[in-house]
């Protein structure tokens, strides 16, 4: 606080004498000498008799144009952003979202793996640990790749936009020194955690593996909510005034209001997109493998990967809301930006991707009931969930707008539009989501159940409990969608959403405690691993390529709210790229990062199994004999 | 003799089926009682906590 | 090979089928407001108003929340008559602002829009006394007071009543150049705060803040007193038009092209609160 009294009294200062020696001289002389000031001004050493010598004006300048840079952001023209020929925006969009594929990827693999790595140490099952070794190694070459695309990105940064690079140097300042030297922090873990893995096996020497996985974990961790403050900053900035000044230090700019928010929402669907890309990996290793002991390993491994995606899936939603609801709470106009403007069309397609992940994730679950005896106990409700799911998809996705006339769409011509109101079918939408969601966690329930036999004497109220909790859970919800989203006021039907997810939660954790007490030394029927349909495999790839589809949009769209601004109400974009593009260009765009990054991913996983293949050594002729 | 015995093993399970059916049914529809209170109770909680009070048929309060 | 080619293809025709649902969804640009030229010599009454409802639809964003009901988070002002309507809010007990006509009223609630908060619209638990509008001269929106009279201008028109709005002077149009949304790289920093304005244009110079001793020009420490916010703010931008008794035309009469809208409206502000 002192520092900035201090800084601003001698700015004042600064400004007051510059004033003065710029003033000074014009107002006192006759006219004419302005331009005689002007000519002498290069040659810098002449001086009018009866005025201060031009040199200490100019000295002055110059002090004062260092002590006014760090003051407001900067505020480029359209001239001063680089131009290359090709959109700039799209080419930091694909670096950018490429460097968030593969860091998302290797920041979710290692916290699973060291988890897997923990049920392994606890259940003694060295199959747990081995698996966990494989996901390390499949995506080891991950890491450079991350760095690769995040150095791209750097550069193409600082090239094409210099001045918001500066103005964010500026207020992060060594915070950037803090986030380079975690690399090595995070490469030294990452090495020794990865080539340590035999070594360091059994006994205490485990400890230490682990210890160095979880090292890992939190030098990645901070990496990650360290980025995160800059996206974040550029949302909702804090820690500087209104003109962009900084005016707090370095954790007041940190900690926006949009910053934990993030952190949790990318932190969960990490796992979920880490789960799913290594789920694909584990198919196609099955669908290339005849050999019935690697089918069941690869089996095992790709429902492994599912169980990981689809666990940490079902929370996020929920992460979302409170993303979404404190962006209406730092602005109420970029939540509207989001939820009703333009941007708002792009939430039909979060729509239909999320609908995308949920039904290949129960496909995959129904399938893999064939794989043991028990499951013939639940065959018959899979039916139900499935119809269910079907339903409610096509509620969330036919939206009242694509019911519009050509005309209508016309009409919405300039950049907002009043038909697309999403409050007004909200209550509809809110329903079939948490329903979607509730009978996903079924089948998930009913997948885990269907190779146990519950021997706990009070499992029929247990059962009972659970049945009721289901059907009152879905009423509740439905009644509160039905009845305060249309016959009560907009509070009301905002609030029940809350209420609705709420009922969600509670059948998911009671749902996890009920099984877990009731089948805790429940007889286990035989599962044969490797016996699913190939067909099933496919939904093991369609989750990643929805997952990565949907990190795309919805990165897009959390980086379109802010519109024409590169730090939102600081620092405008002025740049030729400062409009929001149409959906379909975003769709091209998305759709290319999408392919680019599963080109690179097949890269990833060949590399990794090249150390798996050794040439034969050529046998020379003269050797033979 | 032993046709009466068969006959009152065939009554006791009989009974135990009958009581096993009632048990049940009542533990069906105790849990139902149970669930149902935990949601209306849910339902005040959340919305409370929200500002946007309940009148005790649901309707909003105020 | 054959499975590569297989599980491939599946992905990236799954791909395709999420970039071709875009294709079905409206095609809408999100255009970055532009600055408008506003030519004075030949602008009349009616483009000042076309240029207020294009402001209110685009650049002011005030559609996005002002819409007919139910899809409105606000009233909805293009549906109802503001002019009588404000004439009512003057009269309401709940008024807190300064207004005296609807043009005032309707400047008001953009500048501060917590003056008068309609029943029903207030921020969530503050029983309708604070609104949850953006101030409209602050950035995100940024509109200068040139733009905000068209907006009053149009709200005045559209309803068939007179518009009392005076079209933009010489002065208006400078200072809209100066704005900070003409974005040009070479203007200095805005001042964030009415002292740094007042240090940014050497005010203190000349005038004594905390005396009536005249430096050069008089002491200030009771001109709130002396001259309403709007003669401050003229005696700033045209400061020969009235001069005080026994002082010579010595103040720039620049400032006009020079302070940006936020720093005028701060000294001002700063001024008008200063009454000895």
């Amino acid at each position: 606080m002192h520092g900035n009294l201090a800084r601003m009294f001698t700015m004042s200062l600064l400004l007051t004498l510059l004033f003065l020696g710029i003033t000074a001289p014009v107002q006192a002389a006759d006219p004419g000498v302005g331009d005689i000031a002007d000519r002498i001004a290069p040659v810098g050493r002449v001086q009018l008799t009866g005025q201060p010598p031009l040199e200490v004006e100019s000295e002055a300048a110059a002090q004062e144009a260092e002590a006014a840079e760090p003051m407001a952001a900067p505020r480029p023209a359209r001239s001063d952003y680089p131009d290359i020929g090709v959109s700039s925006r799209a080419i930091v969009w694909v670096l950018a979202q490429l460097h968030l594929f593969f860091g998302a990827l290797v920041l979710a693999v290692p916290l699973f793996v060291l988890i897997i790595e923990l049920v392994g140490l606890f259940t003694g099952d060295e199959r747990y640990d081995d698996m966990a070794h494989e996901f390390m190694k499949i995506s080891l070459t991950g890491f450079s790749i991350t760095a690769i695309f995040g150095g791209s990105l750097a550069l193409a940064l600082f090239m094409l936009y210099p001045d918001f690079m500066a103005y964010m140097m500026r207020v992060f300042g060594a915070q950037w020194l803090v986030y380079a030297g975690l690399f090595f922090f995070e490469s030294f873990f990452l090495y020794t955690y990865y080539y340590g893995w035999n070594a360091f096996r059994y006994g205490n020497l485990k400890w230490v593996h682990l210890s160095l996985g979880l090292m890992l974990n939190a030098s990645g961790l901070t990496i990650m909510v360290l980025a995160n403050s800059w996206a974040t900053f550029m949302m909702a900035p804090s820690g500087v005034n209104e003109v962009g000044a900084v005016v707090g230090n370095i954790w007041e700019v940190m900690k926006g209001p949009l910053w934990n928010p993030i952190n949790l929402h990318r932190f969960i669907a990490n796992i979920a997109f880490g789960g799913a890309v290594v789920g694909a990996y584990a198919a196609f290793k099955f669908l290339s493998s005849s050999d019935p002991e690697k089918r069941a390993h690869y089996d095992w491994m790709g429902y492994t990967s599912n169980f990981i995606a689809i666990l940490a899936f079902l929370p996020l939603p929920f992460a979302g809301y409170w993303l979404m609801a404190e962006i209406y709470a730092y602005s109420q106009q970029m939540g509207i930006t989001a939820m009703g403007g333009i941007l708002a069309w792009l939430f039909i397609l979060q729509a239909v991707l999320i609908g995308t992940i949920l039904l290949a994730g129960n496909f995959y679950l129904w399938a893999g009931m064939s794989r043991t005896d028990g499951s013939e106990r639940y065959k018959w409700l899979v039916k139900f969930i499935a119809l269910i799911l079907v339903v409610t998809f096509l509620i969330w996705i036919t939206p009242h707008t694509l019911m519009l006339s050509a005309s209508e769409i016309a009409q919405l011509g300039g950049t907002h539009h009043s038909i697309l109101g999403p409050l007004g079918i909200m209550p509809a939408k809110n329903i079939a989501v948490n329903l979607m969601l509730i009978v996903t966690f079924l089948s998930f329930q009913l997948y885990r159940r269907s190779d146990k036999v519950a021997t706990v004497r009070w499992a029929p109220v247990g059962n009972a409990l659970m049945v009721a909790i289901y059907v009152v859970a879905i009423a509740n919800i439905i009644f509160l969608g039905v009845y305060y989203g249309y016959f009560t006021n907009t509070v009301y039907k905002v609030g029940s959403s809350v209420a609705q997810v709420a009922s969600t939660l509670v059948v998911i954790i009671s749902g996890i405690i009920i099984d877990a007490l009731m089948f805790k030394n429940a007889k286990t029927l035989p599962s044969h691993w490797g016996r699913i349909p190939d067909r099933a495999q496919y939904a093991l790839f369609a989750l990643p390529i929805a997952f990565t589809w949907l990190m795309g949009l919805m990165g897009y769209v959390r980086s379109s709210v802010k519109t024409h601004w590169h730090v939102y109400t600081v620092m405008k974009d002025n740049s030729p790229d400062n409009f929001i593009p149409t959906i379909a260009y975003a769709g091209n765009m998305i759709t290319l990062v999408t392919v680019l990054f599963l080109l690179c991913l097949l890269f990833m996983f060949w590399v990794a199994n090249l150390s798996e293949t050794r040439q034969v050594k050529p046998v020379a002729a003269g050797e033979s004999a | 003799m032993e046709k009466q015995m068969e006959d009152e093993m065939g009554k006791q399970m009989e009974e135990k089926r009958k009581i096993g059916i009632f048990t049940t049914l009542l533990s069906v529809v105790i849990a139902f009682a149970i669930v149902l209170v935990l949601f209306y109770g849910l339902n005040h909680l959340i919305m409370g906590m929200q500002g946007l009070p309940l009148n005790m048929d649901l309707t909003p309060a105020g | 090979m054959k499975i590569l080619f297989k599980t491939l293809s599946f992905s990236i025709g799954l791909t395709l089928v999420f970039s071709l649902l875009t294709y079905l969804l409206p095609q809408i640009k999100g255009e970055a407001p532009v600055e408008k030229q506003v030519d004075l010599g030949s602008l009349t009454m009616d483009d000042f108003v076309a240029l207020g409802e294009d402001l209110f639809s685009n650049k002011g964003t005030c559609t996005l929340c002002h819409k007919p009901p139910p899809l409105g988070r606000a009233p909805d002002i293009q549906g109802e008559d503001m002019v009588a309507l404000s004439i009512e809010r003057l009269a309401d007990e709940r008024y807190r602002g300064e207004a005296k006509d609807a043009a005032g009223y309707i400047l008001e609630s953009m500048l501060d829009p917590s003056k008068y908060v309609v029943a029903t619209w207030g921020k969530k638990g503050s029983n309708d006394s604070e609104s949850p509008m953006p101030v409209i001269d602050k950035a995100p929106i940024e509109l200068s007071s040139m733009e905000m009279d068209a907006i009053t201008a149009y709200l005045q028109a559209k309803d068939g009543n007179e518009v009392t709005v005076a079209l933009p002077t010489a002065e208006a149009a400078a200072e809209v150049a100066a704005a900070p949304a003409g974005g040009s790289a070479a203007a200095p920093a805005p001042a964030a705060t009415a002292d740094e304005a007042m240090a940014k244009y050497a005010c203190l110079t000349c005038h004594a803040m905390d005396s009536k001793d005249t430096l050069v020009g008089p002491g200030l420490v009771d001109v709130g007193e002396r001259l309403t916010p709007e003669e401050i703010r003229e005696s700033i931008l045209d400061p020969n038009a009235v001069l005080v008794e026994g002082f010579p035309p010595a103040m720039p009469a620049d400032f006009g092209t020079k302070m940006t809208v936020n720093e005028l409206q701060m000294i001002v502000n700063f001024l008008a609160e200063k009454k000895g």
